[in-house]
């Protein structure tokens, strides 16, 4: 089984297999590491390889997406529908099965619009279909299962504004997931560096939630470090953030257009 | 997966489009504006002690097209020394990778700022000064290609200053055809992307001259002199071209002839200079004739009246008073 | 057209309308010939002098001040001569005076009141 296979190369790499339950894997460790044998999907293929016929590559690069996209769908339709909660589940695995199927994906043309619209279209007209037909897709005990903790998502989705509309959330949360990817991406780099003390500053700093954010003193105080040391180590992990979010959103986008419009829009800079 | 809040989300997209100053000599102070291709930043020169804007790329560009056109227009800047035009001071790359230059720190406001409540002499004044650092560009072979209120500043001592040359390129005339392409490369910016079927499309919708809007690779120095209409049209109006205009009937049909003569479709039949067209700004303010405009014999008679009605009154009072004592003499 | 020469011609012009209008003045017409040239003559002085200080000072109110006090000057001594019609000859004097005084101010080369 397509997920079996990826579950036996994150317990290689050392995540526990109750994390599991609640991430799915970064596209580093699905692509990045030569040693177990799995190639890297070079910036362009993550959507290609979706295409690809070989099921492995194929059930890869689906994952990577889900990876950035599933709250993303789960909230929209919970949004614009107002299904429950179980049926949004259902619908997002779903959904998710049939791209590893292929169904949709064989529709996409990059040079027609971005991989965001395209999956937000897609959902539309799968629950529409669905809605019309009464039709569900009947999943026996060999179909693939993506971990996903729609608990955790649902939590998030309580506090959204009702003034937002759907395709905003979605947008949203797109940029959301592949923030958390990216920090995921910059945990196992510091790890791998040996820099764990610049990443737990820019996690205190900047990732959690506290107002007013601690000042340079404080940090300096909490850590034992000189502030100068605090300043240099955070500017190095920021610098490596954005580098990683960069990277994780070019191996998402199958153009270099399509990346620098994506990027524009993750960045928060207006686009016309 | 690490839960990030709405407001985390939000300060971690604030701070990627910071710049990472770490090993620059300059020290970040705050955000001023976007800019073509970036983001404007203030920051202090720690040697010099003065204050300048740092404009930066929001991305760096795997293939340096980005960054070669960020560094392109800092040359232009740096080649174009005039008081119009806004000094450049240095360039390079940041620790991050991104492509940066530093220009003097204006401070006052754009034009769009500037405008409301000034007379109409006052806005023909600074139209007027607008075109001459175009001109001065022009003469040496560089054309904007963006010019709009927005990148037209005054300075704190009334000067004007044209910004943003990140579209600058020199002007079709002045090239080969071959070597004059427009950008390969698609700019995600708020000013300016589309793409046509021939080409890629720099500039402002509204501001930008047709030419320029179809992608046509000959665009030389009169796609500004459309631009500068644009802005005169707008300052006379208070609505950019194409746009509902707030006050286009109270636009006097010299200025309104001078407008349409720069915006004229065919480049051929605008104005061929910012100078020539800056020219009939200054009959028009002279209550002179406007080349642009065929005045009739009452407008005429008027204009001439205007210009004169301080010596004509008094010679109308004055042979006035000479009637009266004809008729009123006692014989 | 400097503004000497240009206050010499509009005082000489000004100054023969001036005299012709003693046309209508019956007491006087018999003398219309020497009153015309003496008028075009003061005319032309009144028209020099205003036109040389406007060369010298750039201001619109003393050229209008010192072309209005030349002008009744020069009215007023015609007048003395005329052993009569003071108000007659002073007033037109006086503003034939004030006119060329602005002119020279405003038009002429080197002239420095261009309308702004």
């Amino acid at each position: 089984m397509q997920f079996a296979t990826v579950l036996g190369q994150n317990l290689r790499c050392g995540l526990s297999p109750v994390s599991l339950r609640t991430t799915l894997p970064t596209t580093s460790q699905l692509f990045g590491n030569s040693q177990d044998g799995s190639f890297p999907l070079t910036r362009h293929s993550v959507v290609l390889a979706a295409q690809s016929h070989d099921p492995a590559e194929r059930s890869r690069a689906i994952e990577a997406i889900a990876a950035a996209y599933w709250k993303p769908v789960y909230k929209y339709v919970r949004m614009k529908w107002s299904i429950e909660r179980e049926d949004a589940a259902d619908f997002t695995q779903d959904f998710f099965t049939r791209l590893l199927e292929k169904e949709f994906l064989d529709a996409y043309d990059l040079r027609k619009g971005r991989l965001r619209t395209f999956l937000r279209t897609c959902a539309d007209r799968l629950f529409m279909n669905q809605a019309r037909n009464s039709k569900r897709l009947k999943r026996g005990a060999g179909s693939p299962h993506l971990p996903l903790d729609f608990e955790e998502a649902e939590q998030e989705l309580a506090t959204v504004s009702r003034c937002e509309s759907p395709e905003d959330r979605f947008d949203k949360e797109w940029v959301r997931s592949l923030f958390a990817l990216g920090v995921q991406r910059l945990r196992v780099s510091c790890e791998n560096g040996g820099k764990m003390v610049q990443f737990r500053l820019f996690e205190r700093c900047d990732l959690e939630d506290a107002d007013p954010t601690p000042s340079y003193s404080q940090l300096a105080d909490e850590f034992g470090l000189a502030v100068t040391d605090v300043t240099n180590y955070l500017a190095f992990a920021r610098r490596e953030f954005r580098r990683c979010i960069l990277d994780q959103l070019r191996e998402m986008t199958p153009t270099e257009e399509e990346f620098r419009c994506e990027a524009q829009a993750l960045l928060g800079v207006p686009v016309r | 997966m690490t839960q990030l809040s709405d407001k985390v989300v939000a300060r971690l997209q604030a701070e990627m489009q910071v710049p990472d100053l770490t090993g620059t000599r300059y020290h970040l102070v705050r955000y001023l504006a976007r800019g073509g291709m970036g983001s404007v930043w203030l920051v202090e020169d720690t040697v010099l002690q003065r204050r300048l804007a740092l404009k930066v790329l929001d991305l760096i560009a795997p293939t340096d097209d980005l960054a070669a056109r960020l560094l392109q227009e800092g040359r232009i800047l740096a080649r174009l020394e005039h008081p119009g035009i806004v000094p450049m001071h240095d360039a390079g790359t940041l620790l991050d990778g991104r492509a940066f230059y530093c220009m003097k720190y204006v401070e006052g406001q754009t034009l769009t700022q500037h405008i409301p409540n000034k007379s109409l002499p006052d806005k023909l004044r600074v139209v007027e000064r607008i075109a001459e650092p175009l001109d001065f560009a022009h003469a040496r072979g560089f054309i904007h290609r963006d010019l709009k209120p927005d990148n037209v500043m005054i300075g704190a001592f009334g000067e004007v200053l044209v910004m943003d040359w990140g579209l600058a390129k020199v002007s079709a005339s002045n090239l080969k055809p071959a070597e004059n392409e427009i950008a390969t490369v698609v700019l995600p910016t708020q000013n300016s992307l589309r793409v046509t079927g021939t080409g890629i499309v720099l500039g402002t919708p509204g501001y930008m001259s047709p030419e320029q809007a179809r992608g046509d690779i000959a665009v030389d120095h009169r796609s500004d002199i459309f631009s500068l209409g644009a802005i005169l049209w707008f300052m006379l109006t208070g609505s950019a071209p194409g746009e509902l205009p707030v006050a286009a009937g109270s636009v006097p049909r010299p200025l309104r002839a001078i407008c349409e003569k720069a915006m004229a479709a065919d480049p051929r039949a605008r104005y061929q200079s910012a100078q020539e067209m800056t020219a009939d700004i200054a009959n028009y303010r002279n209550e002179e004739p406007v080349s642009a405009y065929s005045e009739s014999l009452l407008e005429r008679a008027g204009r001439v009246f205007a210009r004169h009605r301080t010596a004509i009154v008094l010679v109308a009072v004055y042979l006035l008073m000479r009637v009266l004592f004809i008729l009123f003499e006692p014989r | 057209m400097n503004k000497v020469l240009l206050g010499l011609v509009l005082g000489a012009i000004l100054g023969a309308i001036d005299g012709m209008t003693a046309w209508f003045t019956p007491a006087v017409r018999a003398q219309i010939a020497g009153i015309v040239i003496g008028s075009t003559i003061k005319g032309m002085i009144v028209g020099i002098l205003i036109g040389g200080f406007a060369r010298r000072v750039q201001s619109p109110v003393l050229g209008i001040a010192f072309g209005l006090a030349l002008g009744l000057l020069l009215a007023f001594i015609v007048a003395l001569m005329q052993h009569g019609y003071y108000f007659q000859i002073m007033l037109p004097g006086g503003i034939v005076g004030l006119i060329v005084g602005y002119a020279t101010q405003r038009y002429g080369r080197g002239s420095q009141l261009q309308r702004t």
